[in-house]
Formats: structure tokens, sequence, C-alpha cells
């Protein structure tokens, strides 16, 4: 697969990602949301005749408004059917239903999803909810690795799958240091160690079995080992470990610390074992753009404007956002009937960006639509990949918080006017010490 | 206390006396020490010597902790006796005086931290007539003060009281005098007689000062007016031993806070006590850090056989396991490596601890390790360490290694620096390698390499440094100096010989308690250990464990050498059976402190930031581990606030949006997990902290302001 097509996977994913939160999200009245999903070989016809059926048993409802929203909703259900000579190769997915919006008034929503993977199962669902499972699963479906850290404070057991990284379980020990008594129990105290090492050995082994076997299958393709000692190898060595995990370790990384930041640090050393997963490659796509940043290429922007000023320019390469982005992208009409783009975030109580600045007055809105949607609609007009990220790794964190979630790796250096702004008074004078620094907290 | 607050003390002392230097102040307090030592005719000089530290410490340190709020009482009576000493002492003393011995003052006080010009205080000192003369004119001017502070009435009764108090107390203190003090003992002796009575009433001057002002813990003024006094005695002292005996007293009062307490360690304290405690020894914890096959363990270990901690049998025995081993040569360091994969791998993996004692002090060895991958409990180690010696292999390869990207010299020394260690002995080992031969131009060349680098993290490699070849497997230049013949071009002291004459380093007595917890165990109860970083602590006593609040008593407290001791104080290595928890509860990184100023516990601050290596940027959102004291926690950075301009430190308007290598920053952190911690200015060692990630030390920083 080459890489445009992978990016317009990824592109892909994303909208299903949105549109399954959105999903979820909707209620409906009564029993009147339907859910369908048709495998790739299912037939449309088989599925009509059902749905004709399902019509006739759906009158019998006693409630007036919930049969006649059932009714109407398998109708609309049947009528975007027709629309479909025979079921696409990866299946179908349809969800329609009368669903209840913020404002407590109904609306009616359809909608036909073509899998970008094939799906394998076969359902009907008429519930006051939408079922997204199938779709969630189908997201999750990358290959899992686990991960084991282990060191002489607690293991942490996690799992990387796609561009999510999970936490499974985490506990601690307390295991004899190195001790300075002696005498006559010198002996003894290094026994008890011992023993106390070798039952933490022990109980990492059933830990990982709880953790990585379900109904005697292993639920990881691979797993990683990670440590700071030599406990890794010695889980690794032991026999306690279970055969079945231990045909499955496909590395072993020396981690300076436990914990979460083991856990980091183990992704990142296995990095090159792991190169197809989502997540390693979004950490690295990001620590090519941090790259840029720290030895000052000047080829990189970030933030809304900047970015939109290199979209413009056509300088942006690689366009980098973060896939929860919350930014509203308005369109408003002037006074003088032109078009005003502004942005704003959606729970924002300052409502200035809809006054016009000329009159003073509000404008009235165009349109309203998330900056995220737009862009992944427009972003080919300006030449550039888009890239969707997630916050779950330390580096996507890092953008998402500290350069709001929206940049871009440039062709060429791009000097935004804001750089030169104010470079001359830049520090405080000495003695210009502000008892206002810390009027944040 | 740095150099720095110990200035900004002085000058708000200064301020408070606006017609005396502060080195007047100084010198007053001086006298009345030594007026002290003289009554109590030798004896002292144990004591005194090395006390230096202390008590500038106690004095200043107190006052800069009052203000702070919580003992107000305190300051002012001690604030008071100054005030009144000096009102006294003005009129009878000559401009000229004054001038020099503020002079002789001064000096002293820049190396106040490392101690190094204490002769300046004998050389004045012993100047003989001169100091008499002083010391005599002392004694007159204070009856009059008497009468300023307080009506006749009280300062009788009180006079009686305390002078019965303090005497004893006096005593106990002294050990033997000797050296410098010797010379003046005869001709002082008389005078002695007059001037404790006088200080005693000094004393009682601030009390009444402060009742009359209508403050309560009345009793614990009283104690701290004692402080001074006490601390005045051992300015004068040159060498340093046990400091620990004369505060004793001094520090009850501050650490303990409440009244009860104060009566109680009062009565407590006597001179057998004193004794058995610490037998006339201070103590030290020196830490060995360096790379990886640097020869850390082995040297250790030979200096522990050489001061006959670990007895010739133990050592022939490990000669000959490691021989079956086929480790031979190893078995030095053996004596500090005693986990099996230790052993078999010829690494540390843990910080090994062990004790040894010399004829002058008592010595905690830290052993790091000096893998890359243990770097985290190396930082534990320094954490509780005040001698950092690095160990530098001067084998050809060894060397160049240690000081490649990744070697761990560099790391150490700036993580030592960090974790407060300024003290730093560079001791360029294996100079008896056949590569090597104690050649000098290999030695110069490790010594200016080093001397750079160092200079680069910020030692003052003039004062705080020092460098010296030896060899760790043959004992060279560690307890003997180095044979002449072998190497005739070195003549500086050995090792132990400089350990044992080195100076003091400040010690925090009386500040509130703190005892970061380094580890833990069950033995016959629940038992930590760890490094008190300020104040002290008494057998019985309650305190208070953070971040969880629970209040626990002290049942015992385990000295170095596993002895059950009385008391102890900041700066020494413990072990403490607590009551009140359970083992399960309490993890390293927790804070043992006083209830009455319990240690701030947190989940966000603001720092200052440094970043030394880093490979891309740091911004908002940037998480990372960060060591502070004993505690290794992970941390964010919510917010960059301000970066500090390159040499000027000023503040940026604008917050940066990311930062990189080499710059200073200024932003908000947040932990998971509620940490303990101080601001850095308030307490130095629970308020610098050290930022690591993929291994590598990324950035070092301090605590400006806890959030709470």
């Amino acid at each position: 697969m080459d890489l445009e097509t992978e990016a317009e996977k990824n592109i892909e994913i994303w909208k299903v990602k949105k549109l399954i939160q959105g999903l979820q999200k909707a209620r409906g009245n009564g029993t009147s949301m339907i859910s369908l999903v048709i495998p790739p070989k299912g037939q449309i016809s088989i599925i009509q005749k059902m749905l004709t059926d399902e019509y006739g048993t759906a009158s019998n409802i006693k409630s007036r408004v919930n049969r006649l929203s059932v009714l109407s909703a398998i109708t609309s259900t049947q009528q975007k059917l027709k629309l479909y000579t025979k079921v696409p190769p990866n299946g179908l997915v349809l969800y329609c239903g009368d669903m209840i919006t913020d404002e407590g008034k109904e609306k009616k929503v359809t909608y036909d999803i073509e899998p970008y993977k094939p799906i394998n199962t076969s359902l009907y669902m008429c519930d006051n909810k939408f079922h997204t499972e199938v779709l969630s699963e189908l997201l999750e479906a990358d290959d899992k690795f686990g991960f084991i850290v282990m060191d002489g404070q607690g293991t942490l057991f996690g799992l990387l799958s796609g561009n999510t990284r999970t936490v499974l379980h985490k506990f601690t020990v307390d295991l004899p240091k190195k001790h300075g008594r002696g005498g006559q129990s010198a002996v003894r105290f290094a026994r008890l160690r011992e023993e106390k090492r070798h039952n933490y050995v022990r109980k990492v082994a059933e830990v990982a079995v709880q953790n990585f076997i379900a109904n005697d299958k292993v639920t990881v393709k691979g797993l990683i080992l990670a440590g700071s000692a030599d406990f890794k190898t010695d889980l690794n060595k032991s026999e306690l470990f279970d055969q079945r995990l231990q045909s499955r370790v496909i590395k072993i990384v020396d981690v300076s610390y436990g914990g979460e930041n083991g856990f980091n640090q183990a992704i990142e050393l296995s990095a090159e074992t792991l190169a197809n997963v989502k997540f390693v490659q979004e950490k690295k796509l990001l620590t090519e753009y941090f790259d840029e940043i720290s030895q000052d290429t000047g080829k990189f922007c970030y933030g809304i404007d900047d970015t939109l000023k290199a979209l413009d320019l056509g300088a942006v390469e690689t366009l980098i956002v973060y896939e929860n982005l919350e930014t509203i992208r308005y369109t408003f009409k002037d006074a003088e009937d032109k078009e005003i783009i502004r942005f704003a975030e959606p729970n924002a109580t300052d409502k200035s960006y809809a006054i016009d600045k000329a009159t003073g007055q509000e404008m009235e809105v165009i349109e309203e639509k998330p900056f995220v949607e737009w862009l992944a609609e427009s972003y080919k007009d300006y030449g550039a990949t888009l890239e969707f990220i997630t916050n779950k790794s330390s580096e996507g964190a890092q953008f998402v918080t500290g350069f709001g979630g929206i940049g871009g790796i440039l062709r060429y250096k791009v000097n935004f006017e804001q750089l030169i702004e104010d470079s001359e008074d830049e520090y405080y004078d000495d003695d210009d010490e502000v008892e206002s620094d810390y009027d944040f907290i | 206390m740095s150099g720095q607050e110990q200035q900004a003390d002085k000058t708000q002392q200064n301020q408070a006396n606006p017609t005396q230097g502060g080195g007047y102040q100084q010198y007053q307090q001086y006298n009345q020490g030594q007026g002290y030592q003289q009554y109590n005719q030798g004896g002292y000089q144990q004591y005194n010597q090395g006390q230096a530290g202390y008590q500038q410490y106690n004095q200043q340190g107190y006052q800069q902790y009052n203000q702070q709020g919580g003992y107000q009482q305190y300051n002012q009576a001690a604030g008071y006796q100054q005030y009144n000493q000096q009102g006294g002492y003005q009129p009878q003393y000559n401009q000229q005086q004054v001038q020099g011995y503020r002079q002789n003052y001064n000096k002293g006080r820049g190396g106040y931290k490392n101690y190094n010009n204490r002769n300046n205080y004998n050389n004045s000192y012993n100047n003989g007539s001169n100091y008499n003369q002083n010391a005599y004119m002392n004694s007159q001017p204070f009856q009059p003060q008497q009468n300023q502070g307080m009506t006749l009435e009280d300062f009788q009764k009180q006079q009686q009281s305390t002078v019965t108090d303090t005497k004893p107390k006096k005593t106990l203190k002294l050990v033997s005098s000797s050296g410098i003090k010797l010379a003046n003992a005869t001709k002082k002796s008389e005078k002695k007689k007059e001037e404790e009575p006088k200080a005693a009433e000094s004393k009682e001057d601030a009390k009444p000062v402060t009742k009359e002002e209508g403050k309560p813990a009345a009793k614990e003024e009283e104690k701290k007016t004692d402080l001074p006094a006490v601390e005045k005695l051992s300015i004068s002292d040159d060498t340093k031993e046990s400091s620990v005996p004369s505060i004793i007293p001094s520090t009850s009062a501050p650490a303990g806070g409440s009244d009860a307490l104060v009566k109680e360690q009062e009565d407590e304290v006597d001179e057998e006590v004193v004794k058995d405690m610490f037998g006339g020894k201070d103590h030290v914890s020196i830490i060995f850090m360096g790379h990886v096959d640097a020869g850390k363990s082995t040297m250790g270990g030979n200096l522990l056989y050489l001061t006959g901690s670990v007895d010739k049998r133990t050592v022939e025995k490990y000669e000959r396991e490691a021989k079956d081993a086929g480790r031979q040569g190893w078995y030095l360091s053996w004596v500090m490596d005693t986990n099996k994969e230790e052993r078999n791998d010829g690494k540390t993996i843990e910080v090994g601890r062990a004790y040894f004692e010399t004829e002058k002090r008592r010595y905690t060895i830290l052993d790091a390790p000096g893998h890359k991958m243990y770097v985290s409990e190396m930082i534990g180690g320094a954490s509780q360490a005040d001698v950092g010696i690095l160990v530098i292999s001067a084998r050809k390869g060894e060397y160049e290694t240690g000081f490649e990207k990744g070697g761990q010299t560099r790391e150490h020394a700036l993580l030592a620096k960090t974790q407060g260690v300024n003290n730093m002995i560079v001791v360029v080992n294996k100079m008896d390698d056949p590569t090597v031969n104690w050649s000098k131009e290999r030695y110069d060349q490790c010594v200016s390499n080093i001397t750079n680098f160092l200079k680069a993290i910020g030692y003052n490699v003039k004062e705080d440094v020092i460098f010296m070849p030896v060899s760790g497997f043959s004992g060279a230049g560690l307890k003997d100096r180095v044979d002449s013949k072998t190497c005739p071009w070195y003549t500086g002291p050995a090792l132990l010989e400089y350990l044992d004459s080195m100076t003091h380093v400040d010690r925090h007595i009386n500040s509130p308690f703190m005892l970061p917890i380094s580890g833990k165990m069950k033995d016959m109860g629940t038992v930590v250990e760890g490094k008190i970083e300020s104040g002290h602590i008494k057998k019985g006593q309650s305190t208070l464990m953070m971040p969880n609040k629970i209040p626990i008593e002290i049942q015992n407290i385990y000295n170095e050498t596993e002895n059950e001791v009385e008391m102890a104080i900041c700066g020494e290595q413990v072990k403490l059976r607590i009551k009140g928890v359970e083992e399960e509860d309490i993890s390293p990184g927790f804070v043992l402190t006083s209830p009455k100023n319990p240690i701030k516990n947190v989940t966000r601050f603001v720092a200052q930031i440094a970043i030394v290596e880093l490979k891309s940027i740091m911004s908002a959102g940037f998480s990372c581990v960060m060591h502070v004291h004993t505690a290794i926690e992970e941390v964010t950075i919510t917010r960059l606030l301000h970066k500090l301009e390159k040499g000027t430190n000023r503040k940026s308007k604008k917050p940066p949006a990311f930062a990189k290598k080499g710059m200073k920053i200024i932003a908000l952190l947040e932990t998971e997990e509620p940490v303990c911690i101080e601001t850095y200015e308030d307490y130095p060692q629970l308020g610098r902290f050290t930022l690591r990630d993929q291994g590598t030390t990324i950035a070092i920083g301090k605590i400006v302001k806890t959030i709470s």
C-alpha cells in the first residue's frame, strides 16, 4: 500500500471514529433506532424481506407514538437499502431512526456506511440507541502487542493496539533492598531476599496469564518484556512463565524506570519491531516534527492561524491534526455580504468572534462545522497530506497541550509575522519583578 | 543554607541594627562563646571543632525561619538578645577592634560552606591578649543591659533558674580542649567565670523582653535564647568534630515545637547520653560515583578493609570465593556488592551502604551503581550524601569512555550537583595500571579535562573540588599517602586524610524535623531509613508522615552502626522504628516531618528548569520522571510560563511555545500523586529535582513555588 492511500485510509478511519462518537450519543424515542449490519456475502433481497416482516410485526405495537416512529424508521431503512443493488465487498452498515436533539426536537437520521475492512457480523436491532460495537471492533482490529514492564518496584501490563495504548494492570511490590546486615544471619537474609524475588517473578507470570490469555488463547500478537534489572530475563527464562506466552516474546528491552514512563520507553525502544503499528508511526511523525522545531529549521508551523497561512501558501507538506480537536469553523456573512471565517472553541463564553468589527453587530452564521472536518474535506486543495494523531503517546500529549493540536511540517521555510512581532522587549527588566507572575493559579 | 541566603540574612541583621555591621554582631556572639568555653575549662574543643557551621546556621537560619511565620516569639527573643548585647558593647569597643574582627569574620564567612577558611578564626583569636581583653570587656557591659531588658525581680528569678539550667548543659558539652585554645586557657580561666554568668544573664535578658511583649511559649523562648550562646561557643572553633552534642540542647526547642516536648528534652539530655551517642565524632556521608567499572565498589571495599571495618578473614574468604568464581581481583568490590547478581556480573545494581570510622569521624559510604541503567538508583544515593567522590579511571580507554556521550562520569557529576553534593573529591583511580603507571602526564590530562567539565556544571573548582591520584585496588593514596618513590609528583593528602580534615557542610539543625524515607523494612515493627535533612529527632517523639498525614511515634532510633541511640540530628543516616503505620502504607519518597510545620504536599508546583540534554523539545504536555529527594514521580509539564534570558536570567514576558536544550524556563508542573516538596529557598535539599526521560537526565530544576 503506498503512502497516499495509507493516509487516506487513516482519514477514513478517523471519519468512522467521529461517526461512532456521534451515534453513541444519540438517543431515540422508544425503540425506534434501527442498527443493521450486513456481512460481505449477504443478499439485499433477503434483508428486504426481513424488513417487510418486521414492518408487519411493528404495526402491532400498542403505543401510537412508538409504533409510528418504528414504522417510519423501517420504511426509511428499506428506502436506503433500495439504493444498493448488491452488498458492497466489505459489507454494509445502516443506521436509521429518530434521534432527539439537544433542544428536545426529533431529528430523522439515516447513515449508510461501507466499512473499509470486511465486517463479518450480521445484526438487526431495534433499540432506543444505535449499536456501534461492530464498528468499534473494526477500529480495534489492528494487531495487539502486549508489554510487561517489570522492575524492582512493580510491574505494569500494557497493551498497544493501533494507535491506542492501554494499561491493563499494574501492581507494586516491596522487595527487600540490598542489605547491610550481616553476622550469622547474613545467609538467612540473603535467602529471604531470594525467596521474595522468586515469588515476585511467580506473581508476574501468573498475572501475565490473566492478562494475555483468554479462552486458552493468547490475545496478543507479540509480547515485549521490559525492565530495569534482571527481572525481565528471569521471567523469560522462568518455568513459571506460560509457554504460550513465552513463544510470543518478540523483544526484551532495557528501560530505566518502571510504570508508565517505562512503558513509553519500551514502546520507543521496540519501535523497529512494531514499525507497522499506528501508534509507533504516530510517534515517529511527531518526533520528526519536533526535530524540525528543535533544530530551528523554520520548516514548521503550529497554531490555527499560522497553519492556515502556511496552507494558503501551499507550503505545508504534512498537516498534523489532533483527532479530537474541538475548534469550530464558522462562516459568517457580514454587513457587506462578504464571507468571513472565524474559529472558536465550542464552549467559549466570549462570543466576540461573531461580532462584525465594522458595525459592532452580530453577524449571520452561514455555516458552522468542526474545523477538523473541514480540514478532512479540503486538505487536498492545499496539496498537503493529512495525518491525525491522538494524545495517547507522550509526544501526542505534548503536541496537543503545547501546540494547540494543529501544526504542520513545511516544504520550505516560512517567516511568520508573529515571530518578528516583539523580539525587542522580550524580557522583563531586572527590577521588574512582577507579582502577577503566578496569577494564573 | 546557601551562601546567598546567608548573605541575605546578614543584610537583614544589618538593617535591624543599623549602627553596627553584621560582622560586629557575630563578633560579639563569638566573644560570648569564648567565655563559655573558657569557663568550662577546656573539654570543649572537641565539640567546638567543626561547629562553626552549625552555629552559623542556627543563628541565621533561625531568623529566617521565624520570619516565615510560626515561630515569631523565637525570633524576637533572639533578636532582642543580640540587640541588647550590642547595645552594651558599643560604647566599650573601640572601632578599630571591631573592624579587625569583622574582617576576620567576613573572611571566615566566605568559606562557610566549605569551611576552608577556618584557620582565620584561630589565627586571629589566638592572638591571645587581644582576645582576652575583648572578652573581659564583654563581661562588664552586660550588667546594665539586664536592667534594660527587664525588672530586677524577673531577672533574678530567671537567673536562678536558667543559670542552673544552663550550667550543666555547658559542662556537658565540654569535652577536652586542645590546640589553639590551650594557649589562652590559663589566662582566661578567671574571666570565663565572669563571663559565664554573664552569658546566662544575657539569655535571661531576652526572655523577659519577650515575655513583656506578651508572647506565649515562653519556655521555648528560653530554650531559644540559650541557643545563641551555645552557638557562639562553636563559632570560634576550628577543626570540626562532634558538633552534635553542643547543638542538641539548643535544637530541641525549635524542632520539637511544643512546650511540653521542650521541657521533656531539657530534662533528658545529660552528659552520659550525649557522650554515648556520639562518641565525640561527627558523621559524614560520602558517595562514590563515576562511570561503570571505574572502581567505585573496589575502592569502597578497600576503604572498609583499611579502616578495619571489615576484618581480614572476611576479605580473605571473599578472595578465595572470587577466585573460585573466576573473578580474581574483584574480591574487594565484593565487600560492597553483596548480591549474587551483582557479584556475578561484577557491577553494582543497588546503592550499597557501609559504615566505617576513623579517629576523627564517622562515615557512611554510599556506593552508587555506575551502569547507565541504574542511574535512578544513583540519584537516590546522591540525595543522601554530603560529599561526593567522583571516581575516574585513568586506564587508557576507560577514562575516555567515561566522558563520551552516554558516559556516566558526566551525568553523575551533574546529578550529584543537583542533589546538593557540593563538595567533590575527584580521585583518579587505577594509577597503578600498566598503561598509566603513575604517570604525571596522564594524571594532569585527566585533571585538566575534568576541571573544565566540572566548571561547566557549576562547581567552584578552586574551593569545592580536590583532585588526587589513587589506586583503589592496591590501596595507595586511600589511607596512607602514595609512596613518594612511585609517585614523586603528588604531595597532597591521601583520601582519608583529606576527608578527616575536611570542613563541614551546613546542617539545618534548628529547622523543623524532616526525613525523606529512602527505605523501609519489617523488623519487629515498621522500620524506615533515611537521612535527616533538617532538624533532629528524639526517641519517643511524635512526628507526622506525609503525604498520608499519619501521626506516628518514634519508638527506636538506630544509627549507622545499628546501635540504638536516644536522638539523632540533621545529616545523619538513621533507621527509625515507628509506631502508627504499617509497612505496606509507606513508600520511598514519603517524608517524616514535624507536626507543627509539616512539609508541603502538593501535586502542582512552579519550578525553574534548566534543560541540559534533550533530543527533541519540551512543551506543555511533556511528561517525564522527576527525582526529588528520595521520591521518584512521573511529572507532566502543564504550562510553560517564562523563559529566562541567557546570562541575565531575566524573565520573558511571553511564555515560550516550547523549550529546547540549553534553555532555562519557568514552568508549571503537575504530578499524578501528591509529592512532598518544599521550595528551594526554604529547604534546598527538598526543593531541587532532576528530570529524566528515556534513560537520560534531561533537566535539572528548583522549586519556586508550591501550589496547594
